[in-house]
């Protein structure tokens, strides 16, 4: 373990401070310039310039200072400076402090023994500490509490150091004493708390022979208590059931955070049933009692947590958690979503629906900003809910379409989706879906949301009535034939006009994107339109939502009437007897259409019709002009077919997450097997759970550190040095998250002692030594361990430059050996990550760095390269395995990664073959930062190459 | 340790001894490591506060004071991630990695952030940052990198008083700015009391100056022996004696009742309180060195001048006692003023002894006071006059003449005198200490031995003999001492301390050398020294409580002393 530090405090470069001034001040008789020298002192100890004369001057002449911040400062110094020396052994000079020390705990100054008792608490070596123990005791008689509080920290630290049991053989019954009497609430805590670590059984006798009070007791006693029980509980669990008691009277204290403790603790400590529910009920009334956005989001963790093992529990209290709806907080919004739909079950799906459905018509009312996305939140929260339990889809879906027209895109987007799978999945609903949303059509604004309603028009219209239906509705909302004449020029409705501005200026910044496929494309203006701002109609209702979006230029849209009255009208043939209509129908189809086409190459348009949708309106009106069988069934049936498939799909994998979560969940083959006859399992405690609490400040604090086996230890060795060398040295290098350990191993290959050897080390990137390299002398033919920290602040290729310097007795000038560059792969900084295609596409939207690759590969799979880039960049592949399976040539997959900074790296692989069966294409790859860009560019050019 | 001990005797007859050797070491060593293994880890708290810190938008760490072990290179990695981590945005302040959570505060353009674990309780953290970032702008002048670096030590300071070893404190913003100015009554009262000394021991050195002055004058100016002028200079020293209490005429001998005087007050003080609470113990006198403005005390000290800075006024010392917890308590105290003679014989012996009375609640005031006295027929009592006196002697109970009224109570005072005593007459069998001083001259050396005798009746404590000498510059060089001995140069006093007599040493003796001089020169001898037991072996045997008491005695604390006051060989 390294040294520990207490404190950091930033330290100006540009302001050396000399460590003569320091000391004329410190000499000096002016207080003021003596704090500030004693701040210099202490800035550059921390800085690692450990001026040892320094302390002999602070010794004289500070240490006798009568001022109380010097004395503060100085023991702040003392915290810090180097106690021991090399071998632990504690430096004699220390000696020197304690006379002060024991000075300072006499003091008539009542902060001052405050301040030495807390800086007690952080000293570790024995030897200084035992010569001062009388005057700490003395302390904890003191009148003022405020040195009392600390005399008792100050115990408990000493008797916590190794051998402090000895120094203090009789601190517990003191501590106990003192806690009888003691009136100040932070000292009983104190005093508590040291009994509680160093004498347990003490604590747990003052508890129990106080059982009464202890409702009665200051917050922070309370803690400490639960904190008492959950440790004694987990030693002794046969022990439980006498503090049971205690925490359920805990459950009604008036500070909220010891009742979120007691909830906790109760978990820990049971999973009783009544137990888990006084908690979760106790987590429900703290989400609605509590304020904080902070505060709420944590109680939803622990209530999610709490419905991963005691699901049943949690069901019932569904409708408690879904209150905290309320808040207008979206993240808390989207957590209790979140939990509540994992809870949702026959019984409870009706109340869920209903109370859902409220907060929709809420969401009408109210004009918050916010509110376009929580609906959205609400309306994917019941499609999920529709999916799981399809009974109530019939409920929900007539409400949710009126949402269709909604002016928030991703809202409607997600209803028409919605539809469309209900619509598939529920045949009863068919008819009155159709309906309905024939009714509604016209309100629809959105010009991504009418393709999809118009697919749904034309897949789903079946009978005679609904076809005809279908067509009058989509003629209505044309209007009036043609869509241009010469004569309107003067007046193309004010609708283009105002789109116009925004159109052009949107060409001219027009930048490549992802599309949705993961392909990467230079947009056409057409596509743009539809794609980056959702284009809502805001003008008159009469002109017809279709005509208006046709006007702003969106032939894409064009071309998907066009289908949709192709295949309306070639169903129509089916059911319609009569073949006069249905010629007439044809006649009205291939009109629009026409009349479509003339607008696209009309100079009213914004622009000019893209050749795809000018293709496909050409392809429907031959199509309705020779009409036949196959085409028909094509047209009518595949389509539909294709379709039931990518929804069959969907189902498919969701079952497969589900079965993959069910699977964990199993019992282990070495499980308890409970016996209905014998006593229940339930109730026991969860030692495991309270395990984890314990590993967590060792995490925390970095102690944590997994036991790697030694074969992987020796595939990281690098070797710095030849073996001819006079100085062989090798290195293993350690990545942690924020850090990389060197551990360089030196071997001294000459018959001389090797004097003031230094491993001197410099480096590049974002890269950081932690401390100052040492020298060291090495004797022939000896080996020793160089350890040096880097510190990392960001995801970047780093280099580590470095040499050995060295002296021999005969010769007087220095000698050095240059050490191969250490080359700090970024790969480990990253891992894949998960992120959704919206967020995908915003942040690539947003970030600025982008680092184009040429793909230069000997591969001739597209997937195979694929594969081989996500393995060597350990990213994830954000596009689905079913998108990129086939053999058409070409492939576009999005990968996505995360640093241990949160930084984000977004990737692009866009691959072709050649006709020659060569690959070419670009990778692009995205971040906020520079160094994540370039190196990660490098990386891939370097893994193409090496793979051939 | 059985079974390794066997494989060690079945490994150590196959191989060679020091193979063996070698193998029981290991062994042993193994059976250490399993023992340390097996040792209960220390356990750790969950709730706590990592480190609080404040950052610069950029990453820049300005202050981070940690609050548990954890090295450098990782709390400087945790804060560099965590501007990285922090969103835009977001409506809450927290954020949770894989192994710790931050809860932060945005402050203008920087963040306060307390780096917690996972499992610590928000609602106690967020408390915790609210109370923080209410002190950032009370001790930083400007809300910006610049400001906090230049408070940066005092936002350690203050920090540190809200958050201790991780836990909360319960504290406010003014206790807090409180606890850091470190403004101390006590302090200041000490300080007083400090100079006031100071100015005291000033007048004393004037006068005595003045007086030595005086003396080198009439030395010149007559032809008179060391002796006159001695007594010469006790005259002039009368006055200073008189307001001492003391009879003595020695000059050297008045320095000495000047500090025998202050100790017994400071003696009296412990005995009646908890001193350790209230009276700063003796070795805060070394802080006087630190004032550095008063080097005079400092020179003064270096002389030999025996100060005392811990004496208090008695007023302050009142005040500052610590209530007594015991309902009653009764003092008995026999004061000694004993003349003997320096060829053996008692010139005069005095003996004044007094019991008294404190009663803490006025409730208890109904009492009578059961005592026994040791049947002494020397010893005259006295009753206070209110004290019912046929009472007493038929049944040596205290109480008062109209028993419808309660002792006095209150806790300041000694308490109510009940009773006085005094023994007059004594033979030399009755004396605790005698002294035996024979001081002889060989050539041109003075041979002093000293021997004392302890009477069996007493077990003296903190005894301690001063002997004047000659002025001499240098320590008489002791021959041999049972105990300790002390020279205290400036009043020319040789103290022979003996912590305890008792049984095993009910004589001992002590020898020194010094420049050949008159014997006289050697006496008054004073003595001091404190028993428990007592001439008059009064003893308060039970408290009879007047009202309503169900029969059952009273706790009550009975102190008994013996004093020399004033014990002198003349």
């Amino acid at each position: 373990m390294d040294k520990s530090s207490t404190l950091l405090v930033h330290y100006d470069k540009g302001t050396p401070a000399v460590a003569k001034e320091i000391k004329e001040a410190l000499e000096g008789n002016d207080v003021e310039a003596k704090v500030d020298a004693m701040k210099k002192a202490v800035m550059l100890l921390l800085n690692g310039e450990t001026i040892p004369q320094l302390f002999i001057t602070i010794i004289r002449y500070v240490l006798p200072s009568e001022d109380h911040t010097i004395q503060k400062l100085l023991l702040l110094y003392l915290e810090l400076i180097e106690k021991t020396d090399s071998k632990g052994k504690v430096l004699p000079e220390m000696i020197l402090i304690c006379q002060n020390l024991r000075n300072n705990l006499m003091h008539p100054n009542e902060y001052i023994r405050g301040v030495t008792l807390r800086f007690l608490c952080r000293l570790k070596e024995t030897e200084i500490v035992e010569p001062l123990t009388p005057s700490v005791l003395q302390n904890l008689e003191h009148r003022h509490p405020f040195v009392r509080r600390n005399a008792i920290l100050a115990v408990m630290s000493i008797y916590k150091l190794p051998n402090g049991e000895q120094l203090f053989v009789d601190a517990p019954e003191m501590i106990e004493k003192a806690l009888s009497t003691e009136q100040d609430p932070s000292a009983k805590r104190n005093a508590f708390l040291m009994l509680f670590t160093c004498a347990e059984e003490r604590a747990v006798n003052y508890l129990l022979s106080n059982v009464d009070k202890v409702s009665d007791w200051n917050e922070s006693l309370q803690m400490v208590v639960l904190e008492l029980i959950r440790s004694v509980c987990k030693t002794k669990p046969a022990e439980k059931g006498k503090y049971i008691k205690i925490i359920i009277s805990l459950l009604s204290a008036t500070s909220s955070a010891v009742i979120y403790e007691c909830a906790g603790t109760l978990v820990s400590l049971s999973s009783a049933p009544t137990a888990i529910r006084a908690a979760a009920n106790t987590y429900c009334q703290l989400l609605l009692s509590q304020s904080d956005n902070n505060v709420k989001l944590i109680l939803l963790d622990r209530l999610s947590e709490l419905k991963s093992s005691h699901r049943d529990i949690m069901v019932e209290l569904i409708i408690d958690v879904l209150r905290v709806l309320s808040s207008p907080n979206l993240d808390i919004r989207r957590k209790t979503l979140d939990i509540a739909l994992d809870l949702i079950t026959h019984h409870n799906i009706n109340e869920v629906v209903q109370m859902l459905k409220k907060e929709v018509v809420k969401t009408q009312s109210g004009e918050l900003e916010k509110n376009g996305e929580y609906r959205q939140m609400l309306i994917q929260a019941i499609h999920a809910c529709a999916v799981k339990f399809p009974e109530v889809a019939s409920t929900v879906v007539h409400l949710l379409m009126d949402f269709l027209g909604d002016s928030n895109v991703a809202s409607a987007l997600d209803v028409i989706s919605f539809v469309r799978e209900i619509i598939e999945t529920n045949p009863k609903l068919r008819v009155s879906i159709i309906t309905r949303l024939l009714d509604t059509f016209y309100q629809i604004r959105a010009g991504k949301v009418c393709p999809c309603a118009l697919w749904i028009i034309g897949e789903y219209c079946l009978s005679l009535s609904e076809v005809e239906n279908g067509i009058s509705t989509i003629k209505q909302c044309l209007g009036e034939l043609p869509f241009y004449s010469v004569s309107e020029e003067s007046e193309p409705t004010e609708t283009s006009k105002k789109i116009q501005p925004t159109s052009s200026a949107m060409v001219s910044s027009r930048k490549p994107v992802i599309l949705a496929d993961g392909t990467y494309a230079t947009q056409s203006a057409a596509s743009e339109t539809t794609f980056s701002t959702p284009t809502v109609v805001q003008g008159a209702l009469t002109s017809g939502n279709l005509r208006a979006l046709l006007l702003t230029g969106d032939f894409f849209l064009g071309a998907v009437v066009a289908c949709t009255l192709t295949k309306l009208v070639l169903r129509l043939e089916e059911v319609q007897s009569s073949k006069t209509e249905v010629n007439k129908t044809v006649t009205q189809a291939l009109l629009i259409m026409v009349s479509m086409l003339q607008l696209g190459q009309s100079p009213a348009s914004p622009h000019p019709i893209d050749n795809d949708s000018y293709e496909r309106i050409v392809l429907c009106i031959k199509l309705l002009c020779h009409r036949n069988d196959e085409m028909k069934k094509i047209w009518l049936e595949s389509c539909r077919q294709s379709f039931v498939k990518m929804i069959s799909e969907k189902q498919l994998r969701e079952m497969d997450e589900l079965k993959a979560k069910t699977q964990t969940t199993h019992a282990q083959p070495d499980d308890l097997i409970d016996f209905f006859h014998l006593k229940s399992r339930k109730g026991m405690s969860q030692l495991e759970l309270e395990d984890q609490v314990q590993d967590d400040l060792k995490r925390a604090t970095g102690e944590f550190t997994k036991d790697e086996n030694d074969a992987n230890k020796l595939n990281r060795i690098l070797q710095l040095t030849g073996f001819s060398d006079p100085v062989y040295a090798e290195a293993y290098v350690t990545v942690h998250h924020y850090d990389i350990a060197l551990e360089v191993t030196v071997i001294n290959r000459t018959k001389e002692t090797l004097q003031n050897l230094c491993l001197e080390l410099a480096t590049m990137g974002d890269l950081k030594l932690v401390e100052r390299p040492q020298n060291y002398s090495l004797a022939p033919a000896k080996s020793m361990q160089i350890k040096a920290n880097i510190k990392v602040s960001s995801t970047e290729t780093g280099v580590i430059f470095g040499n050995i310097v060295y002296e021999t007795s005969n010769v007087m000038e220095r000698n050095v050996v240059v050490l191969n560059d250490i080359h700090i792969d970024i790969m480990d900084y990253i891992s894949p990550a998960v992120c959704s295609d919206v967020a995908f596409r915003t942040m690539w939207a947003e970030f600025e760095w982008e680092n184009k690759v040429a793909v230069n590969t000997k591969i001739e799979n597209e997937r195979e390269f694929l594969d081989h880039i996500i393995k060597s960049t350990n990213m994830k592949c954000l596009t689905g395995p079913s998108e990129l399976e086939g053999e058409c040539g070409f492939l576009a997959a999005n990968l996505y990664a995360k640093s241990v900074f949160g930084e984000d790296a977004l990737v692009n692989v866009s691959i072709e073959k050649q006709t020659d069966g060569a690959l070419s294409g670009y990778i692009r790859i995205r971040s906020k930062t520079q160094g994540i860009a370039l190196s990660l560019g490098d990386k891939i050019t370097l893994k193409q190459k090496g793979s051939s | 340790m059985f079974s390794s001990s066997c494989i060690s005797t079945i490994i150590s007859s196959r191989f060679r001894p020091e193979a063996s050797a070698i193998l029981l070491a290991v062994i042993v060593i193994l059976h250490l490591c399993f023992s340390i293994l097996l040792l209960e880890p220390v356990k750790q708290i969950k709730m706590v506060v990592l480190a609080a810190s404040i950052v610069g938008k950029s990453g820049k760490v300005l202050v981070s004071r940690q609050y548990v072990d954890m090295s450098r290179i990782r709390i400087e990695g945790l804060l560099a991630a965590f501007p990285k981590l922090v969103g835009m945005g977001k409506q809450h302040t927290y954020i949770e990695t894989e192994n710790v959570r931050y809860v932060y505060q945005p402050i203008e353009v920087l963040f306060l952030l307390l780096v917690t674990t996972k499992q610590s309780n928000i609602l106690e953290d967020l408390d915790t940052l609210r109370m923080l970032s209410k002190l950032v702008p009370e001790y930083s002048m400007s809300l910006d990198e610049e400001g906090i670096n230049r408070a940066a030590f005092e936002l350690i300071f203050a920090f540190d008083e809200v958050i201790s070893l991780g836990h909360k404190e319960s504290v406010t913003v003014a206790q807090v700015k409180q606890y850091c100015e470190m403004e101390s009554h006590e302090e200041k009262l000490h300080k007083l009391v400090m100079q006031s000394k100071i100015n005291d021991t000033k007048d004393v050195m004037k006068r005595k100056a003045n007086e030595i002055d005086k003396s080198k004058i009439e030395k010149t100016r007559g032809d008179k022996g060391g002796l006159s002028s001695m007594s010469s200079l006790s005259s002039g020293f009368n006055d200073m004696s008189i307001s001492h209490g003391r009879g003595s005429s020695f000059g050297s001998g008045s320095m000495l009742g000047m500090m025998s005087d202050v100790e017994p007050i400071s003696t009296k003080a412990k005995d009646r309180s908890r001193s350790s609470v209230t009276a700063p113990p003796k070795s805060s006198g070394m802080k006087l060195g630190k004032s550095g403005k008063n080097q005079l005390m400092e020179s003064l000290k270096a002389e030999g001048e025996h100060i005392i800075e811990d004496v208090k006024p008695t007023c302050q010392t009142r005040a500052a006692v610590a209530p007594p917890t015991d309902p009653f308590t009764l003092t008995v105290e026999e004061k000694l003023n004993v003349a003997l003679r320096r060829d053996g014989g008692i010139s005069s012996f005095d003996m004044q002894g007094t019991l008294s009375l404190q009663i803490l609640n006025q409730d208890d005031g109904f009492v009578q006071v059961q005592i026994e006295t040791g049947g002494n027929p020397e010893i005259l009592f006295k009753t206070h006059p209110n004290i019912n006196r046929e009472l007493f002697n038929s049944e040596s109970i205290l109480g008062l003449k109209r028993p419808d009224q309660p002792f006095p109570t209150g806790q300041g005072g000694d308490g109510v005198g009940l009773l006085r005593w005094r023994m007059q007459r004594a033979d030399e069998s009755m004396v605790p200490l005698t002294i035996n001083c024979w001081p002889s001259v060989s050539g041109n050396e003075t041979y002093v031995s000293i021997e004392y005798e302890a009477s069996s009746m007493f077990d003296l404590t903190n005894v301690i003999i001063s002997v004047p000498l000659p002025a001499l510059r240098d320590a008489p060089m002791v021959k041999q001492c049972d105990g300790d001995w002390r020279y205290d140069s400036r009043s020319s006093v040789l103290e022979w301390s003996i912590l305890l007599i008792d049984n095993s040493n009910r004589s001992g003796s002590m020898e020194f050398v010094v420049p050949p001089v008159d014997s006289s020169v050697f006496f008054p001898i004073s003595v001091q020294f404190a028993a428990t037991s007592t001439y008059s072996g009064l003893k308060v045997t039970g408290m009879i409580p007047l009202r309503g008491g169900g029969g059952a005695t009273p706790r009550f604390v009975q102190r008994t002393q013996l004093i020399a006051q004033d014990y002198q060989v003349v």
